[in-house]
């Protein structure tokens, strides 16, 4: 009896060094999609709780990548400062080579609109919103016209095959369409990165799988995805895993599709 | 301007999906004003009606009454006193009332043990009398000349008392005072400027001297003068009538009691006003409370909006906007309703509706700052939602 061997290969260095930190040689000439340098996040004030512990990561167009790793690991703040929707105690994060600590509210967040596309593992629709709503939801303040607003959002759905469910509200679909109508909403910006938290943890094992196999195809030579799992077997899909525990990268493998 | 729109949609979702919601923090705005418009609005009918109806009555009418000395019973005046006010100059007319003391009236047979427990006043009274009071008869006619002359028993009913007595319009009737029968030949209408004349029953002055026995002194005189002239006249009439004499004579304008009414009513329209005033604060109140809960319920929306972009101050002029929609909404709904409260109690009432619709805005945009008031606080607190806490994330 064979033992499941998806592959990996461990990059050389990335469980070595400590600081999690890449070797030199992957560093190319392409620039990274995001990067994260030494970075640290500290909770509480009078007791510090290190969350993060001096992680630095790079993630590059066109990578599929999943963030694994047990319960308290770190994977929570590690996506959060990735989405940019939490900030460093120390260290920095770039995204497209821009420094996010330097960044206003204002800009903060329309880069974080414009260049990634969240899906989480308890959909987070809106309930009052159809699906096509909910979808139209992440293309509003950019200067489009309701009409082609309306026609974007109608396309992401389509393209998931949820065309003729755009009017109905997320109590009227299932966990699975639920889930595709949340892939809708990240997919329609165009982001260079799609950020998936436990995307199948919420699905039975059937939609679990629809739905990973149509994570693995969102992927362009542009954008990543990346997505944030405690379960080895949704890490496995990936083609590079990184792996977590007490706030460290702790292995950082690869393996050819 | 697409983003400002963008924003209007979302704020405009985000109240009309939670109607219940919405129509509970409406109802603070709506009662405030409607109360506010509602109060004015009504006090001004009524003072409105009051107005009219001093129009119609005149402002012109004195009524002097005989003081007596201290301790006298039926207090008169001098028996020309009518005469003697004659010569005022601004007086343009005048009439006598004497009160009967001691007249029992009787409408019907078997009724007498409850008229005497409970004696209805009968005055006797000039013939000129409704002219002067500008009152007209609502059946039959006055008592005039021919009755004093022919020495005839005739009774005119107060409308009060024509009620009372179930006297049908045109029906032979005849009551009984003090065991003489006298004939009912009409009824006064009603007399706003002195409604003890509705509850009086009215015989001439001849019956008074021969049939009662009364030495023909009057108890009251009332007095028309020319406009303008009242409050003056009300003034020289008690020393006109007295001559520097011991009769004590005291005057009053009734019509300065309505206007009295008019501006008691103008003090409940303030205390009105008020009461609206804290309606709209408390209903603020109600605002920031629910609005507060409501961010912590859609903590998760807060979150996922966040999450795909949304800044901080775009989040915090949804919530601020939703509030100012409370406030347009629930002060245009609360001025519909004080205009209908007011146009359903002036029908009914038979008021001339008077509506300051100068002062709707004020308070309309006096909700609507109440409401922007109360929206800023969950309005901060939405923008401060930190959306990792709000998406529980792994």
């Amino acid at each position: 009896m064979s033992t499941y061997d998806p592959g990996w290969a461990t990059d050389p260095g990335a469980s070595i060094d400590p600081t999690g930190r890449l070797p030199v040689t992957d560093s190319i000439a392409v620039q990274p999609l995001l990067e994260l340098e030494g970075v640290s996040r500290v909770y509480g004030e009078e007791v510090e709780i290190y969350a993060l512990s001096d992680v630095s990561l790079r993630i590059m167009p066109g990578e599929f990548m999943s963030i694994v790793g047990p319960s308290g690991s770190g994977k929570s703040t590690m996506l959060g400062l990735l989405g940019v929707l939490d900030l460093p105690t120390s260290g920095t994060v770039r995204i497209a080579g821009q420094d996010v600590s330097a960044l206003d509210d204002p800009r903060r967040s329309k880069l974080r609109g414009d260049s990634i596309g969240f899906v989480f593992q308890q959909f987070h629709l809106i309930p009052h919103l159809s699906a096509l709503g909910n979808v139209e939801t992440a293309l509003l303040y950019r200067d489009i016209r309701p009409r082609d607003r309306r026609q974007r959002a109608y396309d992401a759905l389509e393209r998931l095959g949820l065309a003729a469910r755009a009017d109905h509200r997320p109590v009227q679909l299932s966990g699975g369409e639920q889930q595709r109508v949340a892939l809708a909403r990240a997919i329609v910006t165009e982001p260079l990165m799609i950020l998936a938290d436990e995307p199948t943890g919420a699905l039975d094992s059937a939609n679990a799988a629809h739905v990973l196999e149509i994570f693995s195809g969102l992927g362009t030579p542009e954008r990543a995805v990346v997505m944030v799992t405690h379960d080895l077997t949704v890490a496995d899909t990936a083609l590079r895993k990184v792996s977590m525990r007490d706030g460290r990268i702790v292995a950082d493998e690869r393996r050819v599709a | 301007m697409s983003q400002t729109r963008d924003l209007i949609g979302v704020a405009w979702s985000g109240l009309t999906a939670r109607k219940v919601r919405t129509l509970l923090i409406l109802l603070g705005p709506v009662i405030g004003v409607a109360s506010m418009v509602g109060a004015v609005g009504l006090t001004e009918s009524a003072k409105g009606a009051l107005q009219v109806q001093l129009a119609k009555l005149g402002t012109n009418l004195i009524i002097a009454q005989a003081g007596g000395t201290f301790g006298s019973q039926n207090p008169t005046l001098p028996s020309d006193a009518v005469r003697r006010v004659d010569a005022v100059s601004s007086v343009t007319s005048a009439a006598a009332t004497t009160n009967l003391s001691g007249v029992i009236s009787i409408p019907v047979q078997g009724a007498a043990t409850y008229y005497e427990a409970f004696p209805v006043p009968v005055r006797a009274a000039d013939v000129n009398l409704p002219a002067v009071l500008q009152v007209r008869l609502i059946d039959g006619r006055w008592l005039d000349a021919a009755d004093s002359q022919l020495h005839l028993r005739s009774v005119v009913l107060g409308s009060g008392i024509a009620k009372q007595y179930g006297y049908l319009p045109g029906e032979t009737r005849t009551i009984r005072l003090n065991n003489t029968n006298f004939g009912v030949v009409g009824v006064l209408g009603s007399v706003p400027l002195d409604p003890t004349l509705n509850n009086a029953a009215f015989v001439t002055q001849w019956a008074a001297k021969h049939v009662f026995s009364t030495n023909g002194k009057p108890n009251e005189l009332y007095i028309r003068t020319r406009n303008g002239t009242t409050q003056a006249t009300a003034g020289a009439i008690p020393t006109a009538i007295n001559l520097g004499g011991p009769d004590q004579v005291s005057t009053q304008v009734p019509s300065n009691v309505l206007a009295a009414q008019a501006q008691a009513n103008k003090t409940l329209q303030k205390v009105a006003l008020f009461a609206g005033l804290l309606v709209l604060t408390v209903g603020g109140l109600g605002i920031a409370n629910v609005m507060s809960i409501s961010v912590i319920q859609r903590s998760s929306e807060i979150g996922i909006r966040r999450a795909v972009g949304h800044s901080r101050s775009k989040i915090g002029a949804q919530f601020l906007l939703e509030s100012l929609f409370v406030g347009v909404l629930g002060g245009a709904l609360g001025a519909l309703i004080g205009i209908g409260v007011v146009y359903l109690v002036s029908s009914l009432e038979h008021w001339v509706v008077e509506i300051g619709y100068g002062q709707i805005p004020i308070w309309m945009g006096l909700a609507l700052l109440v409401s922007v008031i109360a929206g800023l606080y969950p309005s901060i607190k939405a923008a401060r939602l930190e959306p990792l806490e709000t998406l529980r994330l792994g």
